[in-house]
């Protein structure tokens, strides 16, 4: 196939270089710059596609619908304040342009939430109590019969608190209610959420409007506890709640991205994109700053960090690892922010399974089991646990000395100082152990260690926890399990490494993990003194006794031996240097989004 | 024939079921779908769990939740019936399923069909020039590009052909350690291309090095990467380089007629190409499509006016030629909106993730170069890595049937070497490369998991992957019927298209 002659080939190489001289399509003047400055636009990279306008239905409740739903575009009367966790002070902010709450009566608990006079949902309805009561009606999970043979909706946050009041008072100005609580409750403040609109709600499941929702809630308020068949009327508000709201695309329907926040959702591309843009209806004080909010969907940690490298994304928020780190310290133009997680992880040991640490096994003598316990503790190399996980991550960080606090709350240097932890210090005390196991007269006593071998990160901690236990004459059995978590609370093992997800503001939390019956007891840990300080917690106003109280629990895990704490998750977010208004990293749900009004673009 | 299709088919849908069995255990056995739950504090935790449980029928064994998956897929079968279940998020599967797809198809075609052409092409003459150095060359190459991971070279490509492409973008100076290189490119690989003896391979170096190195000299000075363009006289140049080309692979050069045809059609397309300059400013896909099936007309028009004895193959050349040309007026036009869509995209054409830039609303123009400044990454990663596998089977195939005796009966006839390797050889040579070319196209739809996942695209594979990590058995299940039935059907295709193909294969009934 001898075609090409080398004549011809380099002829045409030679008239190549004549003919590009007429080839650039270079304007004769260069375009004049047009458009006045206008507030430009922000573009999010987030890991999860969007998939539900309403995003407190078990089938919505992924951490990007509400990213993207609750923050931008609903206006509430408090927000969880992102900045302070890094501050060492969680809270809520209270937004007095949507409207204000106080508190009546403390016992019994009474509070009254007022929206402002004006306030409205970008079709122009304004918001008021109707409102309310629908968000009321979801988030108490009132309407569900107590037996479970009726639900209506599908929510997927606690009902616990709000399910302790009965259907609210409405206030004659119409945009107010009173809610009266059968006993005081602790986190009362975060338990009445925005939910969708209740004229929508109540327009496409039937009804006539706004009102005629609240009557319906109202009618049934009384026999909806003890109903035994469903109300067809409520049972179409509920089925347009669950599932009318699930469309990963830009709905035809505008009804279902009406919105009372700062931003409104503008179009979606499935699977790739959310566009948000000003609301122009929304009156408040947090008004936004930017022409549009792109969230794009990216699931790779190394394509987000190119993707901002690239100027296609201005913020990202990667899982922490030591590469994406690395990558994002060599972005020149984006600046990187560190903090912790609110997850930990912990090394629980089981105190109701017939094993090395259970006071059956001693013929009910729990001094003995306490001090087989005891030694088992102080073998863990927390430092050296720490060393290998967290500090590649975070040149500063520090095992953790506390099962209720984490270092970015105030309360959590002195509690540590009074807990007992010092008992169980960071490097293990090996010789320390084995004395406390000839005391106790066990020798060599066998422990399952439990933990996720799918986990890097658990599977190091149980290496480092197997040799140093094995040093000080433990029998160490590997019960490293993929299926771990359908194992929690069976009785198979006799010490477990995992973590909890602390939810950052509230402390119902707390009797979850600690009290004899809580569901996250796992290992079946039972102390009448913590069960009483529980329950005394959750019933508690004042966040000062909260603090008091979860101050006078912490002592108890590190006297009764009940596991360690080990170290708090890191997490990041890095954000491109011509995005103004993300500061600090959130550790909580809301991540970069919990001040999207705030964000803005220099120059 | 046709009980030997059927037979097939049955024993297909019998492997399907039993396969899609073993997929379902192998997903429930993967993993634990209550996990997010397990270290969750959340007062509601008891609630959440059992709402999931409901959800996926978690209470009962693995076995019993396939006859329930099983029997809203066999329902498949009647139009309009089909439930293949939800996912977690609520989105019925036949829907995820249908956006999927044209994702990863958009993803995948391109790129499968660029490696094959690409491939048979390099197979071919890697095998004409047996233990060339160009043949060796090439061999190292493929090999290398076969044995990168996927997610290296993407990351490879991200860096040096986006994020450091743009960023020469903001300031298109081009080195003179960049002239230098391309010219020393130039100077190795052109005397690899040409060939001959050693004295002219020297002067090809020469002259391809100087002729490299000016070219880029001349694009960095006149911001030619700014605003690109190609203009009449390279149209032109190039149109009359391919017209030449393509009549000297299908009808030989003496055939002056074809050569003549050829050329008409380049005459054609520069007029054309300020004749609908004034359209084009208002195209649309349909138009474009239009217009290639126009200068295709025309030029087998013009094939069949100039006649000769053979007209079948000035109409061929010069159909072919026209094509070929109109693209590059097309070319020309798309590198006419390149200016405007590097304002849109602040300064940063070429992307790293995803299918199209968010909220562009360009015209037919802009978004066309929307679509390929997302593409060209993992098309060039896909291409790059699975190409190797079609220039080796091309060549071996190829090499066999230049050893054949009836080869060597073409070439003792008289047969010009042309003529040998085009209708001869080439042909014969194409025989087993179906079997393959229908295995890929069978696979396409399986998407292309890790290609999707570091790019960002929502296809297939990304379905596979997130259901798989979540425990969502459902679009799993899906992903897997529809990548099943593909492969199977395929698989019979290619042996029907073997026997039809080969008259030596012959289907038994």
């Amino acid at each position: 196939m001898k075609i090409r002659r080398i004549g011809a080939g380099l002829a045409v190489l030679a008239a190549g270089t004549l003919v590009l001289s007429a080839c650039s399509n270079k304007p004769a003047a260069s375009p004049t710059t047009s458009a006045a400055a206008t507030g430009g636009t922000v573009t999010v990279a987030e890991t999860n596609s969007f998939s539900s306008f309403n995003p407190n239905t078990s089938n919505g409740n992924t951490d990007i619908n509400s990213k993207v739903i609750s923050y931008p575009t609903r206006s509430w009367f408090n927000y969880t304040d992102g900045s302070s966790f890094a501050a060492g002070n969680p809270k809520v902010i209270k937004d007095t342009s949507f409207g204000t709450y106080k508190v009546d009566s403390e016992d019994p608990l009474v509070v009254t939430y007022t929206v402002n006079d004006g306030v409205k949902w970008s079709d122009g309805e304004p918001v008021d109590a109707n409102d309310l009561v629908f968000s009321w009606a979801v988030d108490s999970g009132h309407y569900n019969s107590k037996d479970g043979k009726v639900t209506y909706f599908d929510y997927a946050g606690d009902t616990g608190t709000l399910g302790l009041t009965s259907f609210p008072k409405i206030g004659d100005d119409g945009r107010s209610i009173t809610l009266t609580y059968s006993k005081p409750a602790a986190d009362w403040e975060i338990a009445l959420s925005a939910e969708e609109p209740a004229h929508i709600v109540a327009k496409n499941s039937g009804l006539a409007d706004a009102k005629a929702l609240t009557d319906l809630l109202k009618s049934l308020a009384d026999s909806a506890p003890t109903a035994t068949a469903a109300d067809p009327k409520l049972e179409a508000v509920a089925t347009f709640w669950n599932t009318g709201y699930d469309s990963t695309t830009l709905p035809s329907n505008p009804d279902l991205y009406v919105s009372s926040g700062p931003y409104i959702v503008s179009n979606v591309v499935e699977n790739q994109s959310v566009t948000l843009v000003p609301n122009k209806a929304y009156v408040g004080d947090n008004k936004p700053k930017l022409d549009s909010i792109i969230m794009r969907t990216i699931p790779d940690s190394t394509a987000a960090v190119q993707a901002l490298k690239n100027g296609e994304v201005d913020v990202i928020s990667p899982q922490a690892d030591a590469d994406t780190l690395t990558a994002l310290k060599a972005v020149s133009n984006a600046t990187l922010h560190q903090g912790d997680q609110l997850a930990y992880d912990h090394v629980d040991l089981t105190f109701n399974n017939g094993g090395p640490f259970d006071a059956k096994t001693y013929g009910g003598d729990e001094a003995k089991a306490l001090k087989v316990r005891q030694a088992f503790l102080k073998t863990i190399p927390r430092q050296a646990i720490l060393d290998a996980i967290v500090t590649p991550l975070k040149s500063d960080a520090a095992v953790l000395n506390s099962q209720l606090f984490v270092p970015a709350q105030a309360a959590y240097t002195d509690s540590a100082k009074a807990n007992g932890s010092d008992k169980y210090p960071a490097e293990p005390d090996v010789a320390g152990a084995k004395a406390l196991l000839a005391e106790a007269g066990v020798t060599s006593p066998t422990v399952r260690i439990l933990y996720n071998i799918k986990n890097p990160n658990r599977v190091n901690a149980y290496t480092l926890i197997a040799k140093s236990a094995t040093d000080a004459g433990f029998t160490v059995v590997d019960n490293g399990d993929a299926a771990w978590g359908k194992r929690l609370g069976d009785g198979s093992y006799d010490a477990s490494i995992f973590g909890w997800i602390n939810p950052g503001i509230g402390v119902s939390g707390v009797p979850q993990i600690f009290s004899s019956t809580g569901g996250g007891n796992y290992n079946g840990y039972s102390n009448p003194k913590v069960d009483a300080l529980t329950s005394q917690l959750i019933v508690t106003l004042d966040p000062a006794k909260q603090v008091d109280i979860e101050k006078q629990i912490d002592p108890f895990p590190f006297a009764d031996a009940y596991g360690l704490p080990l170290f708090q998750s890191v997490g990041i977010d890095a954000v491109s240097d011509r995005v103004a208004g993300i500061d600090v990293y959130n550790p909580n749900q809301a991540g970069v989004w919990w001040n999207v009004w705030q964000w803005s673009v220099k120059g | 024939m046709f009980s030997y299709v059927m037979r097939r088919l049955g024993v297909s849908l019998l492997v399907l079921l039993g396969a899609s069995f073993l997929v379902y255990m192998l997903v429930a056995v993967s993993g634990d779908p209550l996990a997010e739950f397990r270290e969750s504090t959340k007062a509601n935790k008891d609630q959440l769990i059992a709402q999931r449980v409901e959800l996926l029928h978690l209470d009962v064994p693995a076995p019993v939740r396939y006859f329930i998956w099983l029997g809203g897929a066999v329902k498949c079968v009647i139009p309009g019936q089909c439930d293949l279940g939800s996912t977690l998020a609520g989105q019925p599967v036949t829907t995820a399923l249908s956006t999927a797809i044209p994702s990863t198809l958009q993803l995948v075609t391109g790129a499968t069909l660029i490696a094959i052409v690409v491939g048979v092409a390099v197979g071919i003459v890697t095998a004409l020039r047996q233990y060339s150095a160009l043949d060796y060359t090439v061999t190292f190459v493929a090999f290398l590009f076969f044995s990168l991971p996927v997610f290296w070279v993407a990351v490879l490509l991200k860096e040096f052909g986006a994020i450091r492409f743009n960023d020469f973008l903001a300031h298109p100076v081009i080195s003179g350690t960049a002239i230098a290189a391309v010219g020393v490119v130039s100077a190795l690989v052109w005397p690899l291309l040409l060939g001959g003896s050693w004295r002219r391979r020297g002067i090809t170096a020469l002259v391809a090095g100087a002729v490299g190195a000016g070219v880029l000299y001349y694009l960095g000075v006149s911001e030619w990467f700014l605003y690109p363009g190609l203009g009449p006289v390279l149209v032109a140049l190039t149109g009359a380089g391919i017209a030449i080309g393509i009549t000297a692979l299908l009808a030989g050069l003496q055939n002056r007629q074809a050569l003549y045809a050829s050329l008409t059609t380049v005459v054609l397309a520069l007029i054309a190409m300020y004749a609908l300059a004034p359209l084009l400013e208002q195209a649309t896909l349909w138009l474009i499509v239009l217009l290639g099936l126009a200068a295709i007309g025309a030029g087998v028009l013009a094939g069949y006016l100039f006649g000769g004895y053979d007209r079948r193959q000035s109409m061929k050349a010069a159909g072919l030629t026209s094509f070929l040309v109109a693209g590059l007026v097309l070319l020309d036009r798309f590198m006419q909106s390149w200016p405007a869509y590097v304002v849109a995209t602040r300064g940063r054409p070429i992307a790293t993730i995803g299918s199209q830039t968010p909220n562009l609303n360009g015209d037919f123009w802009t978004s066309g170069l929307d679509f390929f400044t997302h593409l060209v990454l993992p098309t060039t990663a896909l291409v790059l890595i699975s190409v190797a596998s079609y220039t080796r089977y091309s060549r071996a195939s190829m090499l066999e049937v230049m050893g054949q005796d009836y080869v060597r009966t073409a070439r003792a006839k008289g047969l010009s070497e042309r003529v040998v390797v085009t209708r001869h050889a080439f042909r014969n040579a194409l025989i087993p490369l179906a079997t393959v070319v229908a295995f890929d196209i069978g696979q396409l739809l399986g998407g292309a998991v890790i290609t999707e996942n570091v790019f960002s695209f929502k296809g297939m594979g990304a379905l596979f992957v997130t259901g798989l990590t979540r425990q969502d058995p459902n679009p799993v299940m899906g992903t897997f019927l529809i990548v099943g039935i593909t492969a199977v059907t395929f698989n019979l295709l290619a042996d029907l298209a073997y026997s039809a193909l080969d008259p030596r294969v012959r289907v038994k009934a």
